[in-house]
């Protein structure tokens, strides 16, 4: 281990003495020490909580019970002592009993039937049926409708990422966050970086100044396909689209939005920002149903006008990365556990538990699913009214933005963002044939040459007319 | 001794102050008796006593010191010093009863003695639990332009303190849909088929109006450098010919915006930035006209025959696309040389009437002093000494040598032209025909002047121009509307009809 590190110190000298020299240079004239960047000393990792405490029963209800939603019942189940899921709620019975079945072998809670709603109204029901916490897990284009309803009725709520699909959606939720903040209300949402011991402890010697400024960065969710069902004839167009979600743009966003959340929510949290502008592109390639892209590359501009660059893919068959890295103006890190400097000298890196052997056990790190939920029972037992919403909200929002720009072709603004009327979906929620426009997006203009020679005898005609205007009659 | 006592008294009031050690004064002087003691507008007491803050939902009474004074701690001695003062100086030099009030109360004013700071004192909370969809988006939207200090509380909210009559702060959606008496509805539109003024009816409504035949003819436009108040933007003169044309005798009334409203009003708003997402808008025959207005369009000041007011430069051209449409004539905006040239009706005075713009100015010492005669203006102008704040009906003024009304003062009028000051230099030194101004711009001609104006604005020649971002600046809604204007209500329009093979010009 050390060996390799000295080898490759030798092996980047001459790169990082020149790149050093521009750098170092100055500040020997000017007589101040670059020791601060060299000798910077990582800060203390904070405590965590591997159990929330102990209180009275936490009733929790469940909206959403599909894969992500019966997962986070469990973790939830898990986060400490006395919890309890009371309420189940889906569009679909088979999803909702099959949750309720696992709730039932992997802990050995029954959610009694008169707690079970299905439909489309059945998210009120769960709210009114008598809990404390709302779980929500639905596709992401409820989340607003739902998180309004839960806050209204004062829950405390987790809510899987993303929060919504459209700038509508992401106004409203913002607007959600900050009345749930007013009451005091603790919501954790499924950006789950922010509860991950490694990223976390990253993000507070990046916070000390271990990079310097951040100066620029790449975020990446390029990954393979993730899944989609075909068409039933037994289903309605509604219900087929619903069980498809992941590839359709009104239930999922995108998965820029729906999956590269993540990323671009590490960028915001380590920025303590967000862009204001982006310029992206994409395409649709190999998806299979549904109306989405399957490849995005944006770039997005903070207001200060610093480049970062977004890319996400959902191709099997190509180079995969999901990860971060920023650079800041003294060195540089890939977020999760790892810092380096200018010269490429590793100056921080993560501890992970060690096994028997004493060896690094990376799976011996709390999972991020099961520590939000301990923080989540954690802050509402000591009352801390811990509250991620507005964050997650504009991490939404900023996935929106890249989606559109690669949609329409045209730079987007955050200032657009926030004056959108743009609602995706059906006006009314029912099963049955679903109105709205399938069409895959195709930005830009195509060459038509008849279009062409139209314009350019339009131009010619306006010419000659307001020279025309200008000249006298007599 | 009486007045010996009353121009002492702040001395005094002062020195007690000083002797009593402050604090028990400084209450005493902020209850609202002791406001109310010396506050001589019994309109302003009535209206806060009708208004939520005199008995809010939990039972507290907000006090006339709450708002019009700035929270303690906040430069709070300060102001109530220099207000104080103030108010003794007008009690003592002026007459209360000659205050328009209900002038005062208007937002530009009202932002003057109400502190923002205030507000948030009391209302902390921007985000309460009870905050309607509409209350999100605005309250949205005001945290994130905090930053732009004319954003102020009572933009939204200026019946907070004092009740208003008719103030809506919401969707007005039922704008408009009141009706008066049954009426004549027109099946038909005024068949034209001469150069002959008429009066247009309106299909499907009982709506008409006095269009008039403008015959052409050639005049100068602008400007000449000495003529008072003039600004650069008015010359060099140009020597212009103008085409026959019909234009109506008055400003668009709401009657008749009101027809144009009923039967084009859209109840969606599409402003589409997803591209291909949503579907292509089709250049269908069907105009979709103005969404409901957020708020009083009118200024609550009655509609009828008063010029329509508060709509967007966009609704003004759609009404004549509409109104084209729905005639079969050809109505549109006039050009900025037509209408100068209607406006002028054959002078090349400032005004269309004799007289000196300068002597007609009443603000200032000198004029006052001076007491300049205002009759003759006052004939033929709404403007700002006269109009008492607010548009009048066209029957208030004669007109001018053409026979049209209200050219000048009133509301000021849309043009079709793109506004650039350098407008006259940049067309050629020759006659010029119809011109229509620069190709392209960003802001529109608006010309004419309005009842907020003093006479320096509203000679023939005097130019101005739309400032679409700061008249939606407290449009609450999001995206902000189309339609309405939410910061402007002293513009309107006038149409023009042209004399083509649609009225009689084979």
């Amino acid at each position: 281990m050390k060996k390799s590190s000295i080898s490759r110190r030798k092996f980047l000298g001459k790169a990082a003495t020149v790149g050093a020299v521009g750098f170092v240079g100055p500040a020997i004239i000017t007589g101040c020490s670059s020791d601060k960047t060299k000798a910077f000393k990582p800060v203390a990792e904070g405590t965590w909580l591997d159990q929330a405490p102990d209180g009275p029963v936490l009733k929790a209800g469940l909206i959403g019970c599909g894969g992500r939603g019966s997962g986070a019942a469990i973790n939830f189940l898990n986060a400490g002592p006395n919890l309890q899921i009371t309420a189940l709620g889906d569009t679909f019975r088979d999803r909702l009993e099959s949750c309720r079945a696992g709730i039932l072998k992997q802990k050995g809670q029954e959610v009694p039937e008169e707690n079970c709603f299905v439909g489309f109204d059945a998210y009120q029901k769960v709210i009114d049926s008598g809990v404390d916490i709302i779980l929500t897990a639905t596709p992401p284009s409820f989340r607003p409708e739902i998180l309004a309803a839960a806050v209204a009725a004062r829950k405390h709520v987790f809510a899987e990422k993303p929060v919504c699909v459209d700038p509508t959606g992401a106004r409203s939720v913002m607007a959600t966050a900050l009345k749930a903040k007013e009451l005091g209300l603790t919501i954790v949402t499924g950006t789950q970086r922010r509860h991950q011991r490694n990223y976390v402890a990253n993000y507070n010697q990046v916070k000390a100044g271990a990079i310097g400024d951040i100066v620029g960065g790449n975020v990446w969710w390029n990954g393979g396909k993730l899944w989609h069902r075909d068409n039933n004839p037994a289903w309605t167009e509604m219900e087929w689209m619903i069980r498809d979600w992941v590839n359709w743009c009104w239930l999922s966003g995108d998965h820029i939005v729906e999956q590269h959340v993540h990323n671009l929510d590490v960028l915001n949290w380590f920025t303590g920002g967000h862009p204001v502008k982006a310029v992206g592109m994409g395409s649709r390639q190999r998806r299979v149903t549904g109306d989405q892209f399957d490849n995005f590359s944006v770039d997005f501009v903070f207001e200060d006008g610093r480049h970062f660059h977004s890319m996400c893919r959902q191709i099997n068959g190509c180079a995969q990365n999901v990860s971060e890295r920023l650079q800041g103006a003294t060195g540089s890190t890939n977020c999760i556990d790892m810092i380096h400097d200018l010269a490429g000298n590793e100056i921080w890196k993560y501890a992970y538990p060690l096994d028997s052997e004493g060896k690094e056990d990376k799976g011996a790190m709390k999972p991020a699913m099961d520590q939000e939920h301990v923080d989540l029972v954690n802050s509402i037992r000591t009352n801390q009214g811990f509250n991620e919403l507005e964050n997650t909200a504009i991490s939404t929002m900023v996935a929106i933005m890249g989606r559109i720009s690669a949609y329409t072709g045209k730079e987007t603004t955050w200032e657009e963002m926030m004056n959108s009327d743009m609602k995706l979906g059906p006006k009314v929620f029912a099963f049955g044939p679903v109105d709205i426009p399938k069409a895959v997006p195709i930005p830009g203009e195509a060459y038509d040459p008849v279009e062409e020679q139209k314009r350019a005898e339009e131009r010619a005609a306006a010419r000659a007319k307001q020279q025309a205007a200008q000249k006298p009659t007599n | 001794m009486k007045r010996f006592l009353l121009w002492f008294a702040p001395g005094l009031i002062v020195g007690i102050l000083l002797m009593a050690g402050g604090g028990r004064v400084l209450n005493r002087t902020s209850t609202n008796d002791y406001c109310m003691s010396c506050h001589i507008h019994p309109a302003a007491d009535n209206s806060w006593k009708r208004s939520v803050h005199y008995e809010t939902q939990s039972g507290y009474r907000v006090a006339c010191v709450e708002c019009h004074l700035p929270p303690k701690g906040d430069a709070y001695l300060w102001a109530k010093g220099t207000t104080g003062l103030r108010d003794l100086w007008s009690y003592w030099t002026k007459d209360s009863a000659s205050f328009n009030w209900e002038d005062r109360s208007r937002l530009e004013v009202a932002r003057g003695h109400v502190y923002e700071s205030s507000c948030i004192k009391c209302h902390e909370n921007l985000f309460p639990a009870k905050l309607t969809k509409e209350g999100e988006d605005a309250h949205l939207y005001y945290k994130q332009t905090k930053k732009t200090p004319d954003l102020h509380c009572i933009n939204c909210h200026l019946n907070a303190g004092h009740y208003m009559e008719g103030y809506t702060h919401g969707s007005n959606a039922t704008f408009g849909s009141v009706s008066s008496a049954p009426k004549e509805i027109f099946r038909e539109p005024t068949r034209v088929t001469g150069f002959n003024s008429f009066t247009e009816q309106v299909p499907n409504s009982s709506v008409s109006f006095r269009m008039l035949a403008i015959q052409g003819g050639r005049f100068k436009m602008g400007s000449p450098a000495d003529e008072p108040f003039r600004r650069s933007d008015e010359g060099p003169v140009k020597e212009v010919e103008i085409s026959p044309f019909f234009m109506a005798e008055v400003e668009v009334t709401w009657d008749e915006y009101l027809a144009f409203y009923t039967q084009t009003s859209a109840e969606g708003r599409s402003t589409d930035t997803e591209g291909l997402r949503t579907e292509q808008a089709s250049e269908t025959d069907a105009i979709s006209g103005a969404t409901p207005p957020y708020g009083q369009p009118d200024q609550g000041w009655g509609m009828g025959r008063r010029p329509a007011i508060s709509f967007s430069y966009h609704a003004a051209e759609t009404y004549c696309r509409w109104l084209s449409q729905v005639t079969g004539k050809t109505y549109r905006l006039p050009t900025e040389a037509e209408w100068e040239y209607a406006c002028r009706a054959g002078t090349e005075t400032p005004y269309f009437f004799p007289g000196d713009p300068k002597k007609f100015e009443k603000s200032g010492l000198r004029a006052k002093l001076s007491k300049n005669d205002t009759t003759i203006i006052n004939s033929f102008i709404v403007y700002k000494t006269n109009s008492q704040a607010k548009t009048q009906p066209p029957d208030r003024v004669k007109p001018n040598p053409f026979g049209l009304k209200n050219m000048l003062g009133n509301v000021a009028e849309f043009c079709s032209d793109w506004y650039r000051p350098d407008a006259y230099s940049l067309y050629e030194e020759q006659l010029l025909k119809d011109p229509r101004g620069p190709e392209s711009g960003e802001e529109h001609v608006v010309r004419g002047g309005s009842f907020m104006d003093m006479a320096g604005a509203l000679r023939s020649a005097a130019r101005d121009y739309t400032r679409t971002e700061a008249w939606l600046k407290t449009d609450p809604q999001i995206p902000k509307s189309i339609w309405w204007y939410s910061d402007c209500f002293n513009v309107g329009f006038r149409v023009v009809c042209e004399f083509d093979e649609k009225t009689g010009n084979l």
